[in-house]
């Protein structure tokens, strides 16, 4: 019986700068590396209606761009982009995150697999360059509205290939 | 975007480790500053500092008993950031779901071929 991993992500604040999402997959790391890596598997999963993912390239190799662009239901556009650092397939990837939004804010993400017995953990740890960039994510003035449009904007930071708002 | 200053964000103000570290010896119940200082192995002067921030933005209450000063978490004031955590998990936990419902359904198509 395979276990229902469903809601299992852990979510952790390691430090100020950092934030490290872990996950387990029943399935082998060849074909997560590819579904998380490969454009036509990326623009599958990638965005979650009504959003639509309306462009997804991926260059994948050290010094290569991706570039992620995502239309919301009311038409708002947003764009994702960033330079691979590193790929080692099919165990890691490291690369610069930068959302169009947010010009300041430049992370850089590091994908790790690593299979057991047919399980894959991925683990995604996002670090901020500086301080500014985490305080995007942190910042809480106990306004509605500002509370709200962070939480959009973290949930398209966070993401490994780049999500829209939602 | 500046950063909100530390004193008026609850966010802010648990980013620091030593000041995380404070709130968790304060989950057994009050405690004076010294047993603080104590427990953490921090100086008194690095403890006082995080505690008036910790105040500040409403984390801690103080009452005097005699010469010393006690202080209580006050649970409450991190709920903004319990439930911020919240949604920020279950956007995540939706994210991943979907990755993990894609990748059934190719490692199942794979099995009819």
């Amino acid at each position: 019986m395979t276990p229902d991993r469903h809601r299992s992500a852990r979510i952790e604040f390691p430090n100020e700068l950092e934030i490290l999402i872990t996950r387990e997959f029943d399935a082998p790391i060849a074909l997560v590396f590819e579904v998380l890596t490969k454009p036509e598997h990326v623009s599958k999963w990638g965005a979650t209606p009504p959003d639509r993912m309306t462009k997804c390239t991926i260059d994948l190799r050290a010094g290569g761009a991706y570039h992620h662009v995502f239309v919301t239901e009311d038409g708002t556009e947003c764009s994702f982009r960033g330079t691979y650092l590193e790929i080692e397939p099919p165990i890691r990837t490291m690369k610069t995150w930068r959302f169009d939004g947010w010009p300041d804010a430049e992370a850089v993400e590091t994908m790790h697999l690593h299979e057991t017995d047919g399980v894959t953990t991925l683990t995604m740890r996002l670090a901020f360059r500086d301080k500014a960039g985490r305080d995007h994510m942190t910042r809480f003035d106990g306004q509605q509205d500002s509370f709200d449009a962070m939480e959009d904007i973290l949930t398209s930071l966070l993401d490994p290939t780049g999500m829209p708002p939602t | 975007m500046a950063r909100s200053p530390t004193t008026s964000d609850v966010f802010n103000a648990i980013a620091e480790v030593h000041r995380r570290e404070i709130l968790d010896a304060l989950m057994a119940g009050e405690k004076a500053v010294g047993t603080i200082v104590a427990d953490l192995s921090l100086s008194q002067p690095q403890v006082s500092k995080h505690l008036r921030v910790l105040s500040e933005v409403g984390l801690v209450k103080c009452r005097a008993q005699g010469r010393h000063r006690l202080y209580t978490l006050e649970p409450a004031r991190l709920r903004p950031l319990h439930e911020w955590l919240s949604r920020y998990e279950q956007t995540w936990n939706e994210r991943l779901d979907r990755i993990d419902d894609y990748l059934n359904e190719l490692q199942k198509r794979g099995e009819q071929q």
